[in-house]
């Protein structure tokens, strides 16, 4: 029983100009300027969101570079907790972001294949049953045996998504990877991806490729400066987000 | 709290895979493997009997040699944890970005692999001890009074390394500190020399404050003299450990809804 409940959902990051504070930095701030406003740019990443979602739905997410999409999806994952609002997540997540993070590069690709599952709360005895499937699935063959570092950016691809989409997750989310992949692995993908929504479970994809979201997803959500600006079925959301595209000026970067 | 726990017992296949990794790693392409990690305490325990026993005269080598090997043995498991560790949620920073996984697991990571090399250590200090040491009999029976102590001081290590690798995450010079304060306190630590240097000097204050003496009394004191700690010993490293476990979970609480953004 997957589910998503989002209500009224904000996320505010403060960045700092420069990342690195050290020690005698905080003390010096501290005692000599104390009146003194911290270095920080406030960015709202999130603003108001709010999402319901059940079994069966799959929801794509559109919008602008910056628009809050990823970090939706962080947010869902459990990565980034809301700083405003409530967020509940059901059910087995499987997330699918940054292709490059979380491989040990040293390591080949069955180990990587081990490493990545037991992230996802796989066993060694519920893994055996499902290495040779996911080896399969993602035809590396014998690149397998190879140091992951050594992989360029589809075979990563590949490999991630065979795992992240073999543990049976109730809730997938996906950022933006599929774009790597080849053509044929992207036919895969889609046809796996079918199966997933088949067995009744919740998927979350951010693209950029519109046919892909069309072709995958039953509902959009249109995001805009980190908030919803239009949500519901498809098709209507995409045509609208086309139109806004062309017709608008340049729009400006997030505030 | 428990949560912690049983978040980290969830995910023990995923942590020792990478403890694996690691050690691997540790030593690929190395001929001697994974017998480097003796190379320092024995090769520093062989300069410090030179020097100190021959050269100063500080007295009979082969009491001096189980007694050095087993403070550095102690000490270097403690310093590495702290060190590597306190670096531990930096190097990790690809996973918290993947999966909430429970932020004590990293800082875990560090301590287990230097516990191995710690084990590996202690093998080579129990057999010194044995070989060079008069009463034989005394230190097998003693050998199992002292697993208590390294049970305290494996839970101590984590506990440190967790705090440290917090800190650090806000202020990234904490690691070039904890360098630096490793140093020092090694000297103010009866490693090299006896503890009664100095209590002779009636500096018997820093023996106390430092914990990692505590350690040193629990681990090494038994295999040298060949007596079980006493029970008020035990106690005491219950208390302090269960002090800094304490602390640990307190930051954790405190920090790990915060932290992801300051990384």
């Amino acid at each position: 029983m997957a589910k998503i409940d989002l209500d009224n959902v904000g996320l505010t990051f403060t960045i700092r100009q420069n990342k690195q504070i050290t020690l005698k930095e905080y003390i010096v701030r501290g005692l000599m300027f104390r009146s003194g406003k911290s270095a920080g740019m406030k960015v709202h990443a999130l603003n108001g969101v709010s999402l319901q979602a059940a079994d069966g739905d799959r929801i794509g997410v559109i919008g602008h570079n910056g628009a809050g999409k990823s970090t939706l999806l962080k947010l869902l994952a459990g990565i980034y907790p809301a700083t405003r609002g409530r967020c509940k997540v059901e059910g087995r997540i499987c997330s699918l972001f940054d292709i490059t993070l979380g491989f040990e590069g040293d390591a080949s690709g069955w180990e990587n294949i081990t490493y990545r599952s037991y992230l996802q709360g796989e066993s060694p005895t519920t893994l055996k049953k499902k290495m040779q499937s996911i080896a399969d699935f993602s035809e590396l063959g014998e690149f397998l045996d190879v140091p992951v570092r050594y992989y360029s950016a589809g075979m990563m691809m590949r490999l991630a998504f065979s795992i992240a989409t073999a543990v049976d997750p109730e809730v997938l989310l996906i950022d933006e990877v599929l774009a790597t992949g080849d053509l044929a692995f992207q036919a895969k993908a889609r046809a796996r991806m079918n199966e997933i929504k088949n067995n009744a479970q919740l998927m979350v994809l951010v693209a950029h490729d519109l046919d892909t979201i069309r072709a995958m997803c039953n509902r959009v959500l249109w995001m805009q400066h980190g908030a919803v600006h239009m949500s519901g079925p498809s098709n209507p959301v995409i045509d609208a987000y086309i139109r806004s595209v062309q017709n608008a000026p340049p729009v400006a970067a997030a505030a | 709290m428990i949560h912690q726990f049983t978040a980290i017992w969830k995910f023990r296949h995923f942590l020792m895979a990478l403890i694996k990794l690691d050690l691997r790693l540790r030593y690929r392409r190395s001929v001697f493997g994974i017998g480097w990690s003796l190379l320092n305490p024995i090769a520093m325990t062989i300069v410090f009997c030179v020097v100190f026993s021959s050269l100063l005269g500080n007295g009979d080598w082969r009491s001096y040699a189980p007694y050095l090997l087993a403070g550095m043995a102690v000490w270097a498991f403690l310093r590495d944890s702290a060190l590597q560790g306190c670096r531990s949620l930096i190097s990790n920073e690809a996973y918290i970005r993947q999966s909430p996984l429970p932020y004590g697991l990293y800082p875990l990571r560090t301590v287990a692999g230097q516990a191995i090399h710690f084990g590996i250590a202690m093998f080579v200090v129990l057999a010194l001890c044995l070989i060079l040491l008069p009463q034989r009999l005394e230190l097998l029976k003693v050998i199992p009074y002292v697993i208590p102590g390294l049970a305290l001081a494996f839970i101590f290590a984590w506990s440190v390394a967790t705090i440290t690798s917090f800190v650090n995450v806000y202020f990234q010079d904490t690691q070039h500190l904890l360098d630096v304060g490793a140093q020092i306190m090694f000297f103010l630590t009866p490693i090299m020399y006896p503890a009664s240097t100095l209590t002779k000097q009636g500096l018997q204050w820093l023996l106390d404050i430092n914990p990692a003496n505590l350690y040193l009394e629990l681990i090494r004191t038994p295999l040298i003299e060949g007596t079980p700690p006493s029970l008020q010993l035990y106690a005491v490293g219950v208390v302090v450990t269960g002090c800094f476990v304490g602390l640990a979970l307190g930051t954790v609480a405190w920090l790990q809804k915060r932290v992801i953004f300051h990384m």
